[in-house]
């Protein structure tokens, strides 16, 4: 085999094995392996077929914290991680700059939003769906904050989250 | 000249080159560790990389010179006391800017070391042309081992036990050239041998400092990708990228098969950009996706250095100032290539990280464990991304302890296996751009190789 062939097939296979890697990775789903995009927080997320009061909060929590987020323009699942703690809040507001009443209202508007969801899904009774949004309304501004603090009471405790308004609530429940 | 047999000589003048240019990648593997004690950044510690890289490529020609004139036996000893005693100082820093600062100091050592060494290597095996092959066989054996070396060291002992090691060894190297060293005090033979320098091979070495980027931009990024991204162990990471020279070698087969060096420079360039490209389309995480690419990458690496080395050093005199502009053209290469990618990927990594965390805790939320369950694993996840400082968080401890009911245990192990892969693609998905660019930087080398009027020996 003469010298120039030997250095043409060496080209060539360079080229050969090189495409036959970046086509086989490329079919393998290469150019998509990715962390999965988050929804956008204002985009309506359906609630599916609850049932019980455990599932009810966690879609209820779900559109509470979608509302909050897109009031304040960030990820639902930044701001879940911002309301574990007082520290992981106070953190959240330094980065975004959003101080307590910002936070506080947006949350408002979560909750809003939540009992909508709720009651659209039929999780809820257009009975208790009135009362609610008034409480919601009027919770002061320091029961907003102190229920931002106390997170837990949000997925585990709607009752208590819902104030006198969440006593009604098994009641309503379908 | 010295009345020493050649062969201890000989073995120590590679000894001393392949020491030294495998401390241009020896840290690689130990940089991971050597950013978690001293606490610095990715783009901090990347400097322990290119502070010796780039002091290597600006002292590679002028130390070549002073070789020349103070001669090679003196040089090589003198610059490989300075590399052990810098590499001392390397060993007991417990301070980024000091280890820095030594790293500086031993790339002086070295560079006059490895100059002086191709000086000395055609009077001691008797031909230019069988002490270029030595010269650049040591450098290449050398690179292509340090990586694996430097992990077992960071992970067997410490990152320190790199630096300290090479004491006793550079020190050893020295020895049989010091009977050299003592000639040349005594006789001042060498001071007559100055000549004019030829011009170095413009295309060559051009060539050769872009495919030197795009091959340590390819160590240092697998490297990060192994160890910070998915979490490999240095040493699991040493046997991981041990693929590469092992590919080399293979590569190394090739050289007399196909006599053109214009043809190997330009399928090992290829092959470099081809494996890169690979790297950069991961399909998952995992460790023997990458040993395809790395085969690429090892046996184009293997071509491309020796064909353009041969290149820039054929038929030019004095070898050493063209050795040296050689030196000079792949550190400088790898300084670019790290000055210029590491911007790059620090930026996606931060971005996919906070990508992956919110992927991952979408996962959490929209999951049918408990509500409190839920909120304390944000906790968790947030408080190990606070102790992490920006890095690519270890996720496991956040779900520990588990439940102990079978149920949500099944349930937690497999959120946790969840946000995991995510984090991981993230990880992965972050060094795409970096590995694109590296591989185009590959290609581009191919236009000096084209336009190289003598590329052929």
């Amino acid at each position: 085999m003469n010298v120039g062939l030997r250095g043409q097939l060496l080209v060539g296979a360079a080229i050969v094995s090189s495409l036959v890697l970046i086509g086989a990775y490329l079919a393998a789903g290469g150019s998509s392996y990715e962390p999965e995009k988050v929804r956008d927080p204002c985009q309506h997320r359906p609630w599916s077929d609850p049932q019980g009061l455990g599932e009810i909060a966690n879609q209820f929590t779900s559109s509470a914290l979608d509302g909050a987020a897109c009031q304040l323009g960030v990820s639902r699942e930044a701001l879940a991680r911002a309301l574990a703690t007082p520290e992981a809040r106070a953190r959240f507001s330094k980065r975004y700059g959003i101080d307590d009443a910002k936070l506080a209202r947006a949350v408002r508007a979560g909750l809003l939003r939540a009992i909508d969801d709720a009651e659209e899904a039929g999780a809820l009774s257009p009975l208790l769906a009135g009362p609610l949004r008034g409480t919601v309304e009027e919770i002061p501004l320091d029961r907003a904050i102190e229920l931002i603090n106390n997170a837990r009471s949000i997925f585990g405790n709607l009752q208590t989250f819902l104030g006198p308004a969440g006593d009604l609530l098994e009641e309503f429940l379908p | 000249m010295s009345r020493e047999t050649p062969k201890p000589r000989t073995a120590a003048l590679a000894l001393a080159v392949g020491l030294v240019l495998a401390d241009s990648s020896i840290v690689v593997l130990a940089l991971p560790e050597i950013y978690r004690q001293l606490d610095t950044s990715v783009a901090g510690v990347t400097w322990v990389l290119i502070s010796f890289n780039l002091v290597m490529a600006l002292a590679a020609v002028p130390a070549a010179l002073l070789a020349r004139r103070v001669g090679p036996g003196r040089a090589a000893a003198v610059g490989l006391a300075i590399f052990a005693g810098a590499g001392l100082a390397c060993g007991i820093s417990d301070q980024l800017s000091t280890l820095i600062l030594a790293r500086c100091v031993q790339a002086l050592g070295g560079a006059l070391a490895v100059t002086a060494s191709l000086e000395l290597l055609p009077a001691t095996v008797g031909s230019e042309r069988r002490a270029a092959t030595i010269w650049a066989s040591a450098g290449a054996t050398g690179a292509a081992l340090g990586p694996a070396v430097g992990g077992i060291l960071t992970e067997l002992v410490s990152w320190q036990s790199i630096f300290l090691i090479q004491v006793p060894v550079a020190l050893a190297a020295a020895v049989p050239i010091l009977a050299v060293a003592k000639h040349e005090a005594a006789t001042g033979v060498l001071q007559t041998e100055v000549r004019r320098t030829g011009r170095p091979h413009l295309a060559a070495n051009l060539a050769l400092a872009m495919v030197s980027a795009a091959i340590a931009a390819a160590l240092f990024l697998l490297v990060l990708l192994l160890i910070e991204g998915w979490r490999l162990t240095p040493i699991g990471a040493a046997i991981v990228v041990t693929a590469m020279p092992l590919a080399a070698l293979l590569g190394s087969r090739l050289d007399p098969l196909v006599p053109s060096a214009k043809a190997r420079a330009a399928a090992g360039a290829i092959f470099v950009s081809g494996g890169l490209a690979g790297l950069a389309l991961l399909p998952h995480a995992e460790v023997a996706l990458t040993l395809p690419p790395q085969l690429l990458i090892g046996i184009g690496l293997a071509l491309v250095l020796s064909a353009l080395t041969e290149t820039a050093l054929g038929g030019r005199s004095p070898q050493a100032i063209h050795g040296g502009w050689t030196i000079s053209a792949r550190h400088a290469g790898v300084v670019i290539g790290l000055l210029a990618l590491t911007p790059v990927f620090t930026a996606d990594i931060a971005s996919q990280r906070t990508d992956a965390i919110d992927a991952g805790t979408a996962v959490i939320l929209d999951s049918k464990v408990s509500p409190l369950l839920k909120i304390d694993l944000a906790q968790k996840i947030e408080d190990r991304l606070e102790g992490e400082k920006g890095k690519v968080p270890t996720i496991g401890p956040a779900f520990e302890p588990l439940p102990s009911d079978p149920g949500d245990r099944a349930a937690v192990e497999e959120l946790r296996d969840e946000l995991q892969e995510q984090l991981n693609a993230g990880a992965t998905h972050a060094f795409s751009p970096s590995f694109l660019l590296a591989a185009l930087l590959g290609l581009l080398a191919l236009i000096p190789i084209a336009l190289a009027r003598r590329v052929e020996l």
